[in-house]
């Protein structure tokens, strides 16, 4: 069923289109003349630290994201996460070369307010929602835990 | 009691507008009494102007209006489930406080959205209102401050009637990836409203509320409005501030509404939208009143959209859309032609780019967004020896399955050595996604597809199968990545439940064009024949 899905996905249609190549063998095809040579692949520098782009290493995301996951959830994830991101990488073989980057729509507004400091007139609602709280100090257990 | 014209899918007849069938519509606001056959005849009535008007001559009061409201709000909740939370103790008396101040104060006290029920999505802040962003991380949680939106209603005269439900901080497509309840469609309560604004969208479907509010990152507001037969709107990034909506994804997230008519959508966003000092990518645009450039039906002339320029999007009729999806659209963009618009079929390269570029974008934005999530200043907190321990614990406790999914593949994008092949190289895909509509909006006034794949498929249907779920994004993630407004507006019905699915046009347009898209919706949704969007359970009882 995972694999239907993935074909109901709409194929890639890049603008420097590689007859004949899906876009999984493009982005293989990509990956491993940037592991064998140094070659002007814009990502080479990214893929030449870490000898490769890396499938996703679970444990190490979960300790990054601070999300304590249980032995089935990682199982159950997983997968997933892995064809999601291999999705991801059919953006491999786009030709994005001299496309500068988006960082948002460019509709956006840009105005920024006077840095002049206001107390908030509802600090108490603030206050009562913190789940520890020892006036005037909010209360977390030991930031290291020695071993 | 007969049942309401449904299901007609009969194409508009060649025909030109007879001055005899312009009559002006009556608004109804007494719905479960109005004999059925009065809402068949196509022409939306508004409910915001109809409330506004037997305000004022005295009519019917807000109470009576709120009580008539929530009778069928509480009729209708156990099969549709469109609220985390009913704030119907403190609607009722909104209501009658507006009515002490009108029976003393006169006219000049009714604000332009005076005693009009509003539903908020639940990831909108309400002050003193629990608002959980449709999370456990956030059970019971009551912000200090309204969202610069809810502010605006209620300044208006609004009442905030509850807060609705959604896909955990606006990541789903169906609201099943609520941490609460499942939302079910008015028109088959065995398939999904849409998401992530499902149940702002069933609310107004199911008569529960005038308008709401809703969000939409990737297709959160036009999705649903297709699946549930309403008006939906997601305007210009900027158009609206976007202070107090949890943020998912901050490049791409806008505040969007709901409602049964494009009058009562255009009246909210006249209402919401503006610069917020708040919110600095909110936009100084100018904000003209919407309501006022919609034309009547009766002073329509017979061709209203002559030398209008309208852009079919080729990759939105193709292969994986439903047919029935497929002719509602070709009968809608015929509509348009005989309303004396040019309608022609315009490719639109980069389009199948935006689904992965948008996943990419919004999953790496939620991770850095959700890392608030902590258990510490507000939430569910999970006691631990030390803090990396509570941070872990009491974010897998309250975070979802979607949400910790999506906040794991956004840690991957983001970390170091793929920042540049995944992040960086989505954001030069949405500079090619911005250019091809830009190219296209230059020929075209507007451009129009589905809003969705498909019509409401069944609950459950796709709920372990992510790339099927983003699958049905694809009518809309492009419209975010360009910042456009888009305006959804339901157009016909294809086979299921008992009497249709709907289908909503997506229209979509240049930045800040929002008043044109609602001119062309209105006159879309004015002149529609044979097709009434009145779910079958208002019928009933």
């Amino acid at each position: 069923m995972l694999s239907a899905a993935s074909l109901a996905i709409p194929r890639l249609r890049c603008a420097a289109p590689r007859r004949g190549q899906s876009a999984r063998n493009q982005w293989m095809q990509l990956r491993r003349r940037s592991l064998s040579s140094s070659s002007t692949c814009p990502y080479a520098a990214a893929a030449a630290g870490s000898g490769a782009l890396e499938p996703p290493d679970l444990p190490r995301l979960a300790d990054a994201a601070r999300i304590s996951l249980s032995p089935e959830e990682a199982e159950e994830f997983a997968p997933k996460i892995r064809q999601v991101v291999d999705w991801f990488g059919q953006l491999q073989a786009v030709d994005l070369e001299s496309v500068e980057p988006s960082l948002r729509a460019g509709t956006a507004g840009s105005s920024l307010r006077e840095d002049r400091p206001e107390t908030f007139a509802n600090r108490d609602a603030i206050i009562e929602v913190i789940p520890g709280y020892d006036d005037p100090y909010i209360k977390v257990p030991r930031v290291l835990n020695k071993e | 009691m007969p049942p309401p014209l449904q299901a007609q899918r009969l194409l508009l007849s060649h025909r030109r507008l007879n001055p005899s069938h312009r009559r002006r519509f009556t608004a109804v606001s007494s719905l479960p009494s109005a004999p059925a056959k009065t809402l068949a005849t196509g022409a939306a009535p508004s409910s915001i102007l109809s409330i506004r008007e037997s305000l004022l001559s005295g009519e019917r009061t807000a109470a009576d209006i709120t009580a008539d409201y929530l009778s069928r709000l509480r009729r209708t909740e156990p099969s549709v489930r469109s609220f985390i939370h009913v704030a119907d103790a403190a609607a009722e008396r909104e209501a009658e406080e507006l009515d002490r101040r009108i029976a003393t104060g006169g006219h000049d006290v009714v604000g332009p959205l005076a005693g009009v029920l509003v539903g908020v999505k639940d990831n909108l802040c309400t002050a003193n209102m629990p608002s959980t962003g449709g999370s456990q991380i956030l059970d019971g949680y009551r912000p200090a401050y309204d969202a610069t939106a809810v502010r605006r209603l209620r300044e208006a005269g609004a009442i905030v009637v509850g807060k609705t439900n959604l896909d955990e901080f606006g990541m789903g497509s169906t609201t099943e990836g609520s941490g609460f309840q499942v939302t079910t469609n008015p028109w088959d309560g065995s398939r999904v409203p849409g998401g992530s604004s499902g149940g702002s969208a069933s609310a107004v479907s199911a008569r529960q509320c005038v308008v709401s509010l809703g969000s939409d990152t990737g297709g959160s507001v036009r999705q649903p409005a297709s699946f549930c037969g309403v008006v939906g709107l997601k305007p210009t990034y900027g158009r609206v501030s976007r202070f107090g909506l949890m943020a998912y994804a901050s490049s791409l997230d806008v505040v969007g509404c709901f409602g049964s008519s494009v009058v009562d959508t255009a009246t909210i966003l006249s209402v919401i939208a503006g610069h917020d000092k708040m919110d600095s990518t909110s936009s100084t645009h100018d904000v003209p009143d919407y309501k006022s450039e919609l034309i009547p039906l009766d002073l329509l002339e017979s061709k209203p959209l002559n030398g209008m320029r309208i852009g079919i999007i080729r990759e939105t009729l193709g292969e994986g859309v439903d047919t029935g999806v497929i002719s509602s659209i070709k009968a809608a963009a015929s509509h348009l032609e005989q309303l004396g618009s040019v309608v022609e079929e315009v490719a639109l390269p980069s389009f199948s780019l935006g689904l992965p570029t948008y996943y990419i974008l919004a999953s790496s934005e939620a991770s850095s967004n959700l890392s608030r999530y902590d258990g510490i200043r507000y939430g569910r907190q999970i006691s631990a020896d030390d803090l990396n321990g509570l941070y872990g614990g009491s974010r897998a406790s309250g975070l979802g399955h979607e949400v910790k999914m999506r906040i794991l593949m956004g840690t991957y994008a983001l970390s170091a050595g793929y920042y540049d092949a995944y992040y960086k190289r989505a954001q030069q895909v949405r500079t090619l996604v911005k250019k091809s509509f830009n190219e296209a909006l230059e020929r075209y006034d507007i451009l129009v597809s589905p809003a969705a794949p498909s019509a409401a498929y069944k609950i459950g249907e796709k709920i372990n199968d992510p790339l099927a779920m983003y699958a049905g994004d694809i009518m809309t993630v492009n419209v975010n990545l360009a910042g456009l407004p888009a305006l959804v507006v339901p157009c016909g019905f294809v086979e299921g439940g008992s009497a249709g699915l709907p289908v909503g046009l997506q229209m979509i347009g240049s930045p800040f064009s929002e008043g044109n898209l609602l001119r062309v919706g209105h006159i879309f949704e004015q002149t529609l024949q044979n097709f009434s969007f009145v779910p079958p359970l208002l019928a009933e009882g």
